[in-house]
């Protein structure tokens, strides 16, 4: 009986939200349109994926599944993969956490070089990075043998692994903290002092607390991204510390085992997914709101002196790691040899230019079209979920999530099967590479979107809608603007995730549609270290000037002020 | 601000329309052969014969996996260069068709499938590439045969590919099992255990490990090798005595092919004299396959190689049994 009730319940609930809908027709072709998008482009790909793991030979069996789990080296590599996830995530959200925290909260010189620092290793050219890791703590390395006069530190396994992971997704943590904290203000911080509390119980009991939705969203993303991702483990986990995402590749690309490959995906997102479940259940509990349309204005005064000096210097060295990162990439584009023959040349350049051109104006053109999309789908989902009441609301959270935790290889060859055929040919076009980009990366502006909404009081908008706002001119004046920070992070991660991924778009470039990250990728792959390092160089600089551009654009359009974030 | 929105939605379905709009009647290559050869090679094919060609770069895993995702479309009329043996596994995964070529009669067996699923058109042995600066601090000589690799100055020194995921790595581990018989050979990959730095997952790893004195040693196919000398990095080639395996990458066409009269053409032209120098006028340190082709400077020449009757339609049917014990027993075994 009890369960029939509920039933009823759920019923009654649900046919009220479809009323609603039905009377807010803007409302309902929003959410109708975003669940087709997300039906063809997400769960298409990944069920025919699914359904190749399921059926590797023509009738349904669970041969592949059980091979799998019996096999040591596969349990191994799970193991490995969820050590590597966690350890990841709690170090990046740690080192993303001190940054947004020492910017926005202390009164420190260099902040513009320390806030540069802590975005540019969210472009990591793949490769490439690994090389200029491995020359900085490798075996002849900069770092360790020059500096340190360590012999033969071994650079693969976990120890390199962790090293390059937290390097390059701690920035993810930043952007998505540095917008929490921002919005936070220092008014809180400074009313708890006022009432008596020291400064580190303002911090444990005030500010840690609020970002909590924060510290939380950033640590779901880095763990999902760190074990979805292969680049890294590729070349520094090695053969001695496996991990499944590094799996999943070797078994399609190297023993030509598509089913088998499938079927490791799907073992990978176990624990994607039951990380997502359990973040959701454990912040959706909390909910903060600090945005209320009240004055923020504060003096800045939560840290002290002293403190203040730590903080800058913990900054300040990783900073330097991540000049000399840079540094390296950089003298490898203007030496004959890498490595090993620095003497200046432009040979790199000149190279690049001739052969890769054409692959320069491909990626321009599909990250500059998959972007904007991507920032704006994003955010139009993070609205929709935490600001309406509709049917489906927690499914489509879920699947816009979804191929965030998928490896990009799974990704690439779900559309390549899903694509490939009539009515929804896309194989061959830049369609393809442009859908596969949009929907790969908007999970990180839904999710720094939906932190950001958290924190802004329902009752702004209502107020609009009270004065007569229809739905989506309150989004659009009241709402937007509230989030251009998080859209900004959202459009910036897209847009350099377009720029640099390679997992997933080496099944989809075409004859008529290359990317230079596969450029580098065949660079190095014959041996052209400094031509690969030039590529790289120049990805980096088109990325810069991107997010100049971006920054200025949306500073336009919605009068935000960005002196602050990005200085 | 909506007028400035539908401008740039407009401008993106511009330039999509801009970019679909491209020529379509072509050969079309997935390409294994790096970029910058397969450009220089392809070139000279269309110069000989006018036909033109559209190329993708493609490594041999990613181009089999997406020829198989696109089996019921396919998008390409060629797969050119990657090992014969993963050309073995495409002929059995029915994704490809036979031709044998007028000219493919001057080439030895070991370079065609005899029912003309597949044509070799240039060959790499694999070699031992030695950091000279890295190993003159350890004192130590290139090593000049398998079991010199045993030694303990070379502890933590040698990179290779894995068997598991790269054909060169495979392609090393079948050699050896044909030189030294399988349970030998599985012996002498645990005992090389110690000396391995890391199992690579990439076939040309090797090499720029050793460029850069990560490692001492990179074992892999040789022109990656004479690329990075050309470059001005300090390595020293050698080959160990006991012989090695090498491997002949070659074209199939693919079933289904949009094209296939451009595709037989570029099988024919790739095997005649003509083709084969251009392999070695395009500087791809390859060698040819056929014996009246011109040879490359700076190459041994193929005899003073030691490689051994390597073969490939032997190591392709074995692979999975092989790469399977590798990793229970070899891998297992590290640390």
């Amino acid at each position: 009986m009890v369960t029939r009730g509920r039933l009823t319940g759920w019923w009654s609930r649900t046919a009220y939200d479809l009323r609603r809908l039905w009377e807010e027709p803007v409302l309902g072709v929003a959410v109708a349109g975003i669940f087709g998008l997300l039906l063809v482009f997400i769960l298409y790909p990944l069920a025919r994926v699914l359904t190749v793991s399921l059926f590797p030979e023509g009738a349904l069996t669970l041969k592949l599944y059980r091979e799998f789990l019996a096999s040591w080296f596969i349990r191994q590599a799970f193991v490995n993969s969820v050590v590597m996830g966690v350890l990841t995530a709690v170090g990046g959200t740690a080192v993303g956490f001190l940054f947004a925290f020492t910017l926005t909260r202390t009164d420190i010189p260099g902040k513009g070089f320390l806030t540069l620092s802590a975005i540019l290793p969210v472009i990591s050219p793949p490769f490439v990075s690994a090389l200029s890791i491995i020359l900085l703590f490798g075996n002849n390395g900069l770092i360790t043998r020059q500096l340190l006069g360590l012999q033969d530190f071994a650079i693969y396994g976990l120890r390199g692994l962790l090293l390059s992971q937290v390097f390059t997704f701690f920035p993810v943590a930043y952007l998505t903290l540095r917008g929490i904290l921002e919005s936070l203000g220092g008014t809180l911080e400074d009313a708890a002092m006022n009432l008596g509390a020291t400064r580190w119980k303002a911090f444990r009991r005030v500010t840690l607390p609020l970002c909590l939705p924060g510290l939380a969203s950033a640590f779901l993303v880095l763990f999902i991204e760190s074990i979805a991702d292969f680049g890294n483990p590729l070349i520094l986990g090695g053969s001695g510390f496996p991990v499944l995402s590094v799996q999943v590749y070797l078994q399609v690309t190297g023993m030509y085992d598509l089913p088998g490959g499938a079927a490791l995906a799907v073992i990978l997102l176990v624990p994607s997914v039951t990380t997502f479940l359990v973040q959701r259940y454990w912040v959706a509990r909390k909910r903060y709101v600090t945005v209320t349309g009240k004055p923020t204005r504060a003096v800045i005064r939560a840290v002290s002196p002293g403190m203040q000096w730590t903080l800058f210097a913990a900054c300040g060295a990783v900073a330097l790691f991540v000049l000399l990162f840079y540094a390296t990439i950089v003298v490898g584009a203007f030496s004959r040899a890498w490595g090993a023959d620095h003497s200046l040349t432009l040979r790199n350049f000149g190279y690049v230019f001739a052969v890769g051109a054409q692959a320069i104006k491909d990626t321009l053109i599909i990250a500059v079209t998959s972007s904007p999309l991507a920032g704006l789908l994003g955010m139009a989902i993070a609205f929709l979920v935490s600001r309406r009441r509709f049917p489906g609301r927690q499914a489509m959270e879920f699947i816009s999530i979804l191929n965030f935790a998928v490896p990009g290889t799974v990704i690439g060859i779900g559309y390549i099967l899903a694509f490939n055929q009539r009515p929804l040919l896309l194989t061959g076009t830049a369609l393809i590479l442009i859908t596969n980009f949009l929907f790969r990366y908007i999970p990180v502006g839904i999710q720094s979107g939906m932190a950001g909404l958290r924190q802004i009081d329902p009752s702004i908008e209502e107020a609009a809608t009270n004065l007569g706002a229809s739905s989506h001119v309150t989004f659009r004046r009241i709402t937007l603007p509230l989030l251009v920070p998080a859209f900004f992070s959202g459009l910036v991660f897209s847009f350099v995730r377009a720029m640099t991924a390679i997992s997933a778009a080496i099944f989809l470039v075409s004859a008529d549609w290359n990317l230079m990250t596969v450029q580098i990728l065949s660079q190095t792959e014959a041996g052209r270290l400094g031509a690969a390092a030039a590529f790289s160089v120049l990805l980096i600089l088109i990325i810069l000037l991107a997010i100049g551009v971006i920054r200025l654009i949306l500073g336009q359009l919605f009068e935000y002020r960005y002196e602050a974030a990005f200085g | 601000m909506k007028t400035r929105w539908m401008l740039c939605g407009l401008l993106a379905i511009g330039l999509l329309v801009a970019g679909t709009a491209r020529a379509q009647d072509s050969l079309v290559v997935y390409s294994s052969v790096d970029e910058e050869n397969a450009k220089k090679l392809l070139d000279a094919f269309t110069q000989a014969t006018g036909v033109k060609v559209r190329f993708t770069f493609l490594s041999s895993g990613p181009a089999v996996a997406r020829i198989e995702a696109e089996k019921n479309n396919p998008q390409a009329d060629i797969w050119y260069g990657a090992p014969s043996e993963n050309h073995v596994v495409l002929k059995e995964k029915g994704l490809s068709q036979p031709y044998v070529s007028p000219n493919a009669k001057d080439l030895a067996g070991k370079f065609k499938d005899p029912e003309g699923y597949w044509t070799s058109f240039y060959m790499n042995p694999l070699g031992f590439a030695s950091n000279a600066n890295t190993l003159k601090q350890k004192g130590v000589e290139p090593p000049t045969s398998w079991a010199d690799l045993l030694k303990p100055e070379f502890k933590a020194q040698v990179q290779t590919p894995s068997p598991q995921t790269s054909g060169t790595g495979y392609n090393m581990v079948a050699a050896l099992v044909m030189i030294m018989g399988e349970d030998k050979a599985f012996d002498y990959l645990k005992k090389l255990n110690p000396s391995i730095q890391t199992y690579t997952q990439s076939g040309t790893a090797p090499s720029k490990a050793a460029a850069i004195g990560q490692a001492g040693v990179g074992i892999q196919f040789t022109p990656a090798f004479l690329q990075l000398i050309e470059e001005g990095y300090p390595l020293k080639i050698t080959f160990p005595k006991e012989g090695v395996g090498f491997e002949a990458p070659a074209i199939s066409i693919l079933k289904g092919a949009p094209h296939p009269d451009l595709a037989k053409k570029l099988v024919d032209w790739s095997i005649t004299i003509p083709g084969q120098n251009a392999i070695t006028d395009a500087k791809t340190y390859f060698f040819p396959v056929h014996s009246k082709a011109r040879l490359a400077k700076g190459l041994p020449s193929f005899d003073e190689v030691p490689a051994i009757n390597y073969d490939a339609a032997w190591a392709g049917k074995e692979k999975k049994r092989l790469v399977d014990r590798w990793i229970n027993e070899v891998l297992r075994a590290q640390k």
